[in-house]
């Protein structure tokens, strides 16, 4: 519970915070939250790679990018122009029709397909999931490989300077 | 087989409900291309969330949900690493991230 609150509100500090790097510190903790409830759900490899991935790569690298484009954190940047009241009712109603449907699925509430009690103490090892990685989803698996390759590429070429500016 | 903490299945998928919800009224709010990113990675979690917490309570044993959850982080890593050049290129550019006034794809 204490988690789960951790994890709402730091999340509500990513969006309400009007300092985007405050902001950006926020998701950290956000995604630390979200790495324990990872924790909770019996999926401790998860969590690590929750942590060195999101927490310890992604995040540090927004804030990177927060410090290279840095008269944005001067400028009062930005909470918006569009209505927030409106925009806060429309993401309530749209919480408040996910909740009512987990809460009322049939799929959901019944015993034959989820475990009511708590997480399944099933086999959750990195060799597991390692296994489960290079053989029945060995396609998607490479296929996120070449992804990364495209994206590695693509990265340098785009935030590279143009040399015709130089 | 069960273990301790006796947890429900919807808690957890209130949870991601609710960091969902968040991301997409930050996603309505912001203006800086920074604050998008923000939101977007909100929303990837919620998903997350929701992925490990199907595989983990469902009665027939599962790992695809772990797996998937572990897609979803390299795509995220993936798309904030694009998106993070984008946004630099664009300030070079501009000398702003205001997601309201870019309009040119090509300077």
């Amino acid at each position: 519970m204490a988690l789960a609150g951790i994890t709402v509100g730091a999340a509500l500090g990513v969006v309400l915070i009007p300092n985007i790097l405050r902001a950006a510190l926020f998701l950290g903790l956000t995604l630390v939250g979200v790495a324990g409830l990872f924790v909770l759900m019996n999926a401790p490899f998860l969590a690590a790679v929750q942590i060195m991935i999101y927490v310890g790569a992604i995040t540090t690298m927004i804030i990177l990018a927060i410090f290279l484009s840095h008269r944005v954190m001067k400028i009062g940047f930005g909470q918006a122009i569009y209505n927030p009241i409106l925009a806060a009712a429309a993401a309530g109603v749209m919480f408040l029709f996910l909740f009512i449907t987990v809460v009322n699925s049939v799929w959901i509430n019944d015993p034959r397909n989820i475990i009511a009690a708590g997480p399944a103490n099933q086999d959750i090892g990195v060799e597991a999931i390692s296994k489960a990685l290079l053989q029945p989803y060995v396609f998607p698996f490479e296929l996120a490989s070449v992804v990364l390759l495209a994206v590695l590429v693509g990265a340098v070429v785009i935030a590279k300077e143009d040399p015709r500016d130089a | 087989m069960h273990s301790a903490y006796g947890i429900p299945i919807w808690w957890f998928l209130t949870v991601g409900a609710m960091l969902f919800c968040i991301g997409l009224f930050g996603m309505m709010i912001r203006r800086s291309a920074i604050g998008m990113l923000l939101s977007i990675e909100l929303m990837l979690n919620a998903a997350n969330i929701n992925f490990v917490a199907f595989g983990s309570y469902m009665k027939l044993p599962t790992i695809a949900g772990q797996v998937f959850t572990i897609f979803v982080i390299t795509l995220a890593a993936a798309e904030a690493a694009i998106g993070l050049a984008i946004v630099i290129n664009i300030y070079r550019l501009e000398q702003h991230i205001d997601a309201d006034k870019i309009s040119a794809m090509k300077m």
